[in-house]
């Protein structure tokens, strides 16, 4: 097995990142046992407040499988338990590929080959794609209180009011992002007649095609869970049929 | 009267609580580079890091923050809390929420909405983190399969899958905003090959320039 891989998939680091998530997961218990009295206690109907939580639940599995198929694809480059770590808390997949491929490049690799991978790069990765996604969290330490106190004595200000431009500025962003991409695979393929992102993204974006058509024509909205992940097993799957 | 008492009282508390997790997870996902690092003597390079993470926190601290403007009123504050530690928000986190909302009948900024959406958020990252964890047990007896050199090249194209994909997704959201940006890249990258191994410099105007295009249209009304 290759040596990074093996450093990668080590026994230690399962062992940090089981820690990690233990904790994580203690909060989030923690969260809904004090939610759950704090209903008791105000007269909330149990079996309303059971059934917020089963369907919570239950519409979450599908969803999980999704991801675990993210973890699937990123585990190939970034092995399985910063995978496992990064798709399970803050990060989402479309970011954390993105950001270990801007990060790979930053240092001077081409991209994010496990061929041209070693510890040292893994490590200067992945403290990128922790910090780099770190705002959120910042803003909720410092901001939230302040923000959702003066939000909720606006809102009734607000009503009637068109979607403000922070709906559109996210689409915006991933247009850009995907715009740079995917004129780059445009290029590789004009000037290095290496045909395979491209021909990858295509089969991708088609695979796509067919969920957006199920999805909005045929009304089959539980399909969104899987539309990214599998589109883009299928568009590798590709690579390895084009590579054979 | 008794019932706004209450919730100030739980609101403090859960903000009390939502710091100092939100503060303790930061630290020790921060930490796990250099524990990893610290054991096989490869310690993350600074100059690498402050390299990329410029480029990624140009994209992605504007987008963290929009996300943190947008969502957290629709969350409430355990639900935020939640949320933003363990991700997947829009795929994920608000529908669910806005769901059980639906269930439980509740109305925005009531202590009842407060703790639903805080069940809510709560439980469906548990059984997120479970799902996951049940796989990556299955997953690790599979690893020798899915390192075959056979598979490299579905691997080594991963960001071009998740592009395709992700590209039709967004495009479709608005052409008006995409048309511009998308044939510029293309053109430049095709005239300049140089321009191809700097992705990650490109991601800026492109972005930039979405942002812009977006902005004016939806000034105009036009979105």
């Amino acid at each position: 097995m290759n040596e990074y891989l093996k450093q990668v998939n080590s026994l230690p680091f399962y062992l940090i990142v089981g820690g990690v998530l233990l904790f994580i997961l203690i909060m989030c218990v923690w969260f809904l046992v004090k939610s759950y009295r704090a209903g008791i206690a105000i007269g909330m109907d149990k079996k309303v407040m059971r059934r917020a939580i089963m369907s919570s639940a239950t519409f979450s599995i599908l969803p999980g499988v999704s991801i675990l198929l993210g973890v699937i694809a990123l585990s190939g480059s970034l092995g399985v338990p910063l995978s496992w770590l990064r798709l399970s808390v803050v990060g989402a997949l479309q970011y954390e590929l993105n950001v270990a491929e801007i990060a790979a490049t930053s240092m001077g690799l081409s991209g994010l080959k496990v061929s041209e991978m070693s510890i040292a790069a893994f490590t200067t990765i992945a403290l990128v794609m922790t910090a780099g996604i770190l705002s959120g969290i910042t803003c909720c330490i410092f901001g939230l209180k302040k923000y959702l106190t003066r939000f909720q004595k606006k809102e009734k200000k607000a009503e009637g009011n068109r979607p403000g431009f922070g709906a559109y500025a996210t689409i915006a962003m991933f247009i850009g992002l995907c715009s740079a991409y995917i004129g780059s695979y445009v290029g590789t393929w004009t000037a290095f007649k290496n045909h395979l992102p491209l021909m990858v993204a295509g089969v991708s974006a088609l695979t796509m095609a067919v969920f957006e058509y199920l999805i909005v024509k045929k009304k089959m909205e539980w399909l969104e869970n899987f539309s990214v992940a599998v589109s883009m097993i299928v568009g590798m799957t590709a690579a390895v049929l084009i590579s054979l | 009267m008794e019932k706004e008492k209450f919730l100030e009282e739980f609101n403090r508390q859960q903000h009390r609580l939502g710091r100092i997790m939100l503060i303790a997870a930061a630290v020790l996902l921060l930490a796990v580079p250099f524990l990893l690092g610290g054991i096989y003597g490869a310690l993350p390079d600074l100059k690498s890091f402050l390299n990329g993470f410029i480029k990624v926190g140009m994209v992605y601290i504007p987008v963290g923050i929009v996300e943190f403007l947008v969502y957290a009123p629709m969350l409430g504050n355990g639900g935020s809390y939640l949320t933003f530690l363990t991700g997947n928000v829009t795929n994920l986190k608000i529908p669910c929420a806005m769901n059980a909302r639906d269930i439980a009948r509740t109305e925005v900024g009531t202590v009842e909405n407060e703790i639903i959406s805080t069940l809510s958020v709560a439980s469906s990252s548990i059984v997120t983190m479970l799902v996951i964890f049940a796989g990556v047990l299955l997953l690790v007896p599979l690893t020798p399969v899915l390192e075959n050199p056979v598979l490299t090249p579905a691997f080594d194209t991963v960001v071009p899958a998740l592009f395709g994909a992700l590209g039709l997704k967004y495009f479709r959201k608005s052409m008006k905003i995409t048309a511009i940006p998308l044939i510029s890249m293309t053109l430049l990258c095709v005239l300049v090959p140089g321009a191809i191994s700097q992705t990650s410099i490109l991601l800026i105007p492109a972005g930039g320039m979405a942002l812009v295009i977006g902005y004016v249209l939806w000034k105009k009304n036009k979105l």
